[in-house]
């Protein structure tokens, strides 16, 4: 010692004593990340850490993965399965077969009364893409209802129909690998460093490297804005009028890709027209940017040797979503930036698995892209899972924007909520509050017992998370990667695998079916399924091992291939999956139909994610070293209209717009607008109490980022313990 | 054996130490070669000693383990991901409501034109550790591998000292436990040559470690502050930062503190909030501030108090005729034992007392405690010699008791000027703890000369009164000028002292007068005696306010906090509404 004392203390610091480090993929969010999990001799995972060789995050984890690992026993995870005939009578316990044989006989009940559409499915972007197979087996294949859908319609259903719109097919063609290429990077309606934090981590790594523009168009200053050469402030819900001015700059310029447009391109010709309309000066009226900026940034986009546009739910949670991504595709497709090195439209996705639950799940048609309006594919599945294709219905049912109303219609008297929490992320509340009421029966399938939903369900069915299970997740770069089972489920909770073949048994179907017992077969399954897809969601090539062997796998890997990685980039040879090869260039108009603020109602109300929160707080709401840095709502008010009513930092107010109110404490800060509140989306009865959630015409996503609200100010006793009652974690 | 921490298969470069060896002298002109500092220093250490890290005996691998090691912050490259704080949280274990390693921010400037700085801060192994020098038990030591500096919660008893004097606030002391706990520099990881936990799992390439002085890759400055760190002369901190981007003139921080930083020649200067703003609550009203004043701190209030009564009446009842010895022996004791008594109940570990005296080398605090128990011990003695009637004895144990004590109340002196707290570190110190000394000395000698019924001799104690008000009062008088020129924490807090607490404030100042009228009249003549009592009872109550705003309102030259955490005002509001019973919210709901 240097100084201090004289004899030598003892040092102690934590140890991990662990026996065996276990693969696996994070399960928050659409990055991707590998991660180790370490177990010690007693089979508990006490530690977990980055995988050092996985491409995707290099061995970085950000918050929410570095402290995953303590999820396998935080507080409220369910550990036996419940029942109750009344909504308004207490649980009470039950075995796992009863509870099996409820909710078939309750499932067929509904049905039975009401007609098979009667009963509705709402799961998740958060299962193993084996259990979304599965799933899908079973919705499709056994229950026969046609109202089946995921909450990836909150997030991602925009990307899924602007990709298709524009390219013929889903599936995002870049890679994360495309930073360390390109020449000039534009972000639309994403935080990433909050979002996606290792995605932000591997642009700043190719920074590191060699200097390129970065352009953020946000209507507040996140990090990523702040620390951008370019920040768009934009007007919310205007930026399609953004991407026709640089557009119309681009053509008049003489600024695009031409030889691209002949080769692989049709709808030039449209396109030009309209935007010949959309001159910058215009523009900027509606959007919020200045006309020399928008030229500047449109010339330095369309200048680069190599541009990509990344987005996220600034776009996609919009009226006009999947117009946005069309717009984005027809920037990129004007400019050459499709299928280059650096150059591509790439979405990043929202939930670890939302990609493997748009592949594979049938809530938008059948396994592997298939459709459900295609003869040939219901033939093809029909046949596979050994049922009559007549079982099968010939298009696509509501998504769950649109079950919520028919069940207050009265359309749809059953659901089953699988791993999705709608008292928290739907808009209009309210709404959803009374839709849930009117339920004849309700299964709430959950990690956790203490979700709100339960509140209205007949039925609980404690699910295993994560790690306790075992599959496969399809990240934003189209790389399947592994979770292998790590520890025993908690209590009496099981795989969602398990539940539904379980559940399988006790439908008519399954007697002519078979369902796999295992995952890896399920796996196996899907292997053999994607061979005759067609398109290039091609994994026949895969297996677990080789997964785990090169800690990930991007599709299309097709049978034979040896690569390290799989395929980075789609339509780099410039053909897409249309009718005739090539990409469409969709005109996209302005459309205006959001509440704004008025005199009433007067400041826009903005909505977003933290860094140390994944969606309904269920999970990091209940891990303390998480939770603790947005215990409770906020909103960020601009201090300047603080000041206007006279509302001080960390006071208790209340939001008030057409559909309810909220309390959240204030936070003042200049990054809003004097006109708008940012409130993160994350908390049970807060910002969706207030939202309106229109929705897009073309994914049904709904719009969460615009809407209209006033601020009251609130006595602070009461606000105080209203917020307190209103969360139980 | 055992490894001292298991590397990955494949571990990636970022998180391997850098092999730059550095300069031999650091900016303040300390070698940075500890071996050779030590040497320097005339006890020399040898290499290759263990760390003895978890008992285990080995030896790191890495050749530069005897160099002063530091962190390395690049404030431009921060996004606020908290991804440090839970790396530090899961590798070391700490539970919700503390942090070894904390993200906090300033921002400033008018949108869409702003910006925020973040500001990641755990400890700084300073180069010259005042936790270390500050604390009793000696729980700290400087190690001469890596420079770290380790603290054993084991030995540690819960008095916060270190927590007060470090300027960063580094030293976590935890509610629960009782005890301090704080960064270990991760040198389990060191030792097999890897970047501590924190450094490693940096998402935004904004912190790193190595060998103090030395520039990472890709780096260009080695800056010695940032806006909102303290002033490194304090402790020689091993940090340093590249901050390049223009900052707005003025930040302002989301906690509570009611500072500011705005831009002067050379940095950025802290200083009070501006009047009107509405990031703090209730700024520029005048209130009583009587919640705040009840704290944890009264022990330290009764503590200080009854110390300086104790010692205030021995020295007095020596000095002034007619003091009977046996019931002045026996009143000092019993005053310094309940003082005493009250400073064990604010330890965080009560039963662990007698570890306050570990570091009389260094601590201030274990001599003002040593000093304080001799003086009891002492007194206590000759009053026993009184009842033997050994009146030699008891004369000179008296005598000595009464250098002890005043040796106590040096140190307790020392305790508070603490350059990490500037509304402490004046010498107004002095003045109001020999202003409450003889303040309740002289009431004491009165109140024995009234109870064992010998000649009461006002006269002379009123004049010790008003000399003890009175120096007090100029004391109050100057520290207050000297915060408002000294501006930063110690204006904040004055300011503070003068609107939140504004009402208390006067009224202090009020009963300050009135009692000095009193005294002076009694001592002149000019007034009945009665009116000696009437001094002494609001001149108490001053003392007593003084005091408890003394511990409250000081505010530390510490690292910004966030809107949540590090943020008393939401700590607060978390006890006060019930969300702190939840456990996962990080505020311990009993206060702290």
């Amino acid at each position: 010692m240097l100084f201090g004392r004289r004899d030598q203390k003892p040092i102690a610091i934590p140890a991990k004593p662990v026996v065996e480090w276990k693969y696996a993929t994070c399960n928050y969010c659409s990055v991707g990340c590998s991660i180790e999990l370490g177990v010690d001799a007693a089979g508990k995972v006490i530690t977990s850490r980055g995988h050092g060789e996985a491409d995707v995050n290099r061995g970085k984890l950000c918050i929410k993965g570095l402290l995953e690992h303590e999820l396998f026993d935080s507080p409220g995870r369910g550990t036996r399965p419940l029942l109750r005939e009344d909504t308004r009578t207490a649980y009470r316990p039950v075995d796992w077969d009863h509870a099996l044989d409820h909710a078939a006989e309750g499932i067929q009940s509904v049905q039975d009364r009401h007609g098979a559409d009667a009963f509705a499915v709402v799961s998740t972007g958060q299962l193993m893409t084996e259990e979304f197979y599965t799933l899908g087996k079973l919705v499709r294949g056994c229950i026969g209802t046609n109202n089946y859908d995921g909450n990836t319609t909150l997030c991602m259903a925009s990307a899924v129909s602007g990709y298709k719109r524009s390219f013929g097919a889903d599936g995002p063609p870049g890679c994360y690998d495309d930073f360390e290429h390109t020449e000039c990077l534009l972000a639309f309606g994403s935080n990433l460093p909050e979002q996606h934090p290792i995605i932000f981590w591997r642009l700043k790594e190719a920074l590191e490297k060699r200097r390129f523009p970065v352009i953020v168009v946000d209507p507040r200053v996140t990090m990523f804005a702040q620390w951008a050469d370019f920040h768009l402030p934009i007007t919310p819900g205007t930026d399609t009028v953004l991407v026709n001015a640089m557009l119309h700059v681009i053509f008049a310029e003489d600024l695009a890709d031409r030889d691209y447009l002949d080769a692989h391109t049709n709808g030039c010709v449209e396109l030009e027209a309209l935007v010949r309309e959309s001159d910058p000066s215009k523009a900027a009226q509606i959007c919020g940017i200045d006309e020399d900026t928008i030229r500047t940034v449109a010339r330095l986009y369309a200048q680069a040797p190599a541009a990509m546009s990344i987005w996220t739910m600034g776009i996609n949670q919009s009226t006009h979503g999947s117009d946005g991504v069309v717009n984005i595709n027809n920037l990129n497709l004007v400019t050459g930036n499709i299928g280059r090195p650096g150059g591509t439209s790439l979405s990043i996705t929202g939930q670890c698995n939302a990609m493997g639950t748009r592949e594979w799940s049938s809530c938008s048609g059948l396994p592997g892209y298939r459709l459900l309006e295609n003869d040939a594919h219901r033939e093809e599945i029909a046949q596979h899972w050994g049922i009559e294709a007549s079982f099968l219905p010939r298009g696509i049912g509501l998504k769950q924007t649109d079950i919520f109303p028919a069940i207050e219609a009265g359309e749809i008297r059953g659901l089953w909520l699988i791993a999705t929490n709608p008292l928290t992320s739907m808009a209009h509340q309210a709404r959803i509050r009374r839709a849930m009421e009117k339920l004849e029966f309700c299964i709430v399938q959950d990690v956790y017992e203490d979700v709100e939903t339960t509140a209205y369900a007949n039925l609980y069915l404690p699910a295993a998370v994560w790690a306790e299970k075992s599959g496969c997740h399809t990240n934003t770069e189209r790389r399947v990667n592994l979770t292998r089972n790590a520890v025993e489920p908690y209590a009496q909770s099981k795989p969602d695998f398990w539940i539904f073949t379980e559940l399988a048994k006790r439908f008519a179907n399954a007697s002519t079916m078979n369902f796999a017992v295992e995952p890896e077969a399920a796996f196996n399954e899907m292997v053999k399924l994607s061979k005759g897809a067609g398109g290039a969601l091609d994994i026949s090539g895969m297996s677990w091992d080789k997964i785990e062997a090169a800690r990930g796998l991007q599709w299309p890997y097709p049978e034979g291939t040896n690569a390290d990685t799989g395929t980075p980039r789609l339509y780099c040879d410039g053909q897409f999956p249309t009718a005739d090869g090539r990409a469409r260039l969709i005109p996209v108009r302005f459309v205006d139909n959001n509440e704004t603020p008025c005199a009433d109602y007067p400041f826009w109300l903005n909505s977003g994610r933290v860094v140390e929160h994944f969606h309904t707080r269920t999970r990091t709401g209940k891990l303390g070293n998480a939770n603790k840095f947005s215990p409770t709502p906020y909103m960020e008010l601009n201090p300047d209209a603080a000041r206007d009513l006279g509302i001080a930092q960390g006071e208790f107010v209340r939001l008030v717009s057409r559909r309810g109110d909220a309390v959240v404490l204030a936070q003042l800060t200049h990054r809003v607008p004097r006109n708008m509140l940012f409130v993160p989306f994350h908390y049970h009865d807060c910002v969706n109490r207030l939202t309106l959630g229109l929705l897009d015409p073309y994914s049904r996503q709904p719009a969460f980022k615009q809407c209209a609200v006033r601020i009251e100010k609130t006595e602070q006793v009461e606000a105080g313990r209203l917020n307190v009652a209103r969360r139980a974690y | 054996m055992a490894e001292l921490w298991e590397r990955r298969p494949a571990e990636p470069d970022y998180a391997k130490l850098s092999q730059n060896a550095g300069p031999a002298e650091n900016r303040y002109g300390q070698l940075i070669d500890l071996i050779d500092l030590t040497e320097a220093q005339g006890q020399a250490l040898p290499k290759n000693r263990p760390l003895g890290i978890n008992d285990n005996p080995s030896v790191g691998c890495n050749p530069l383990r005897n160099k002063q090691h530091g962190f390395y912050f690049n404030a431009d490259n921060c996004i606020g991901c908290h991804a440090c704080e839970a790396a530090c949280a899961e590798k070391n274990e700490t539970p919700a409501h503390l942090a070894f390693r904390s993200v906090g921010y300033v921002e400033g400037g008018s949108y869409p034109d702003y910006q925020r700085l973040n500001i990641s801060m755990a400890c700084n192994h300073c180069d010259d550790p005042v936790c270390l020098k500050g604390c009793p038990t000696a729980a700290y030591t400087k190690h001469a591998e890596y420079g770290a500096v380790l603290q054993d919660p084991d030995t540690c008893f819960g008095c916060g000292y270190c927590t007060w004097v470090c300027p960063y606030n580094a030293p976590q002391l935890d509610p629960v436990e009782g005890q301090v706990s704080k960064c270990n520099m991760c040198v389990d990881r060191l030792e097999v040559g890897l970047k501590p936990a924190c450094v490693s799992a940096c998402v935004g390439n904004a912190l790193d470690f190595g060998v103090i002085e030395t520039v990472p890759e890709g780096r260009q400055d080695a800056d010695a502050t940032i806006p909102g760190f303290p002033d490194p002369r304090i402790t020689q901190p091993n940090i340093r930062f590249q901050q390049r981007k223009r900052l707005p003139d003025v930040l302002t921080r989301p906690d509570s503190q009611p500072l500011e930083y705005r831009r002067e020649e050379g940095g950025y200067r802290s200083g009070p909030v501006s009047a009107g703003d509405p990031r703090v609550s209730g700024s520029g009203t005048r209130g009583w501030g009587l919640g705040r004043l009840n704290s944890r701190e009264n022990a330290l209030v009764a503590f200080t108090l009854l110390a300086q009564a104790g010692v205030g009446l021995l020295a007095l009842g020596l000095f002034v005729d007619g003091v009977p010895l046996g019931p002045l022996l026996f009143a000092v004791p019993a005053l310094l034992g309940a003082g005493l008594l009250a400073s064990t109940t604010h330890l965080g570990k009560p039963l662990r007392f007698y570890r306050g005296f570990n570091n009389l080398r260094h601590s201030p605090v274990a001599r003002e405690g040593a000093g304080l128990a001799a003086c009891l011990a002492l007194a206590g003695s000759g009053w026993l010699a009184t009842l033997a009637d050994w009146s030699t004895l008891a004369a000179a144990a008296s005598a000595l008791a009464g250098a002890a004590g005043i040796v106590g109340l040096y140190y307790m002196v020392r305790c508070y000027l603490i350059p990490a707290r500037p509304f402490w570190n004046h010498w107004q110190v002095v003045t109001a703890f020999a202003g409450a000394a003889l303040v309740f000395g002289a009431a004491g000698v009165a109140g024995l000369q009234l109870a064992f019924a010998v000649d009461v001799a006002l006269h002379p104690l009123a004049w010790c009164l008003l000399i003890g008000i009175g120096v007090d009062g100029i004391g109050l008088g100057f520290h207050r000028r000297a915060m408002w020129r000294i501006g930063g924490e110690g204006a904040a807090a004055q300011r503070e002292l003068e609107t939140a607490f504004g009402r208390s404030y006067w009224l202090r100042n009020a009963l300050l007068l009135a009692s000095a009228n009193c005294a002076l009249g009694v001592a002149l003549g000019v007034v009945d005696s009665a009116w000696f009592w009437g001094g002494c009872a609001m001149a108490g109550v001053a003392a007593a306010l003084s005091r408890a705003f003394f511990y409250v309102l000081v505010i530390p030259t510490t690292m910004p906090g966030a809107f949540f955490w590090r943020n008393s005002a939401f700590a607060d509001q978390a006890r006060q509404t019930g969300l702190a019973n939840l456990p996962q919210v990080g505020v311990h709901p009993g206060g702290h």
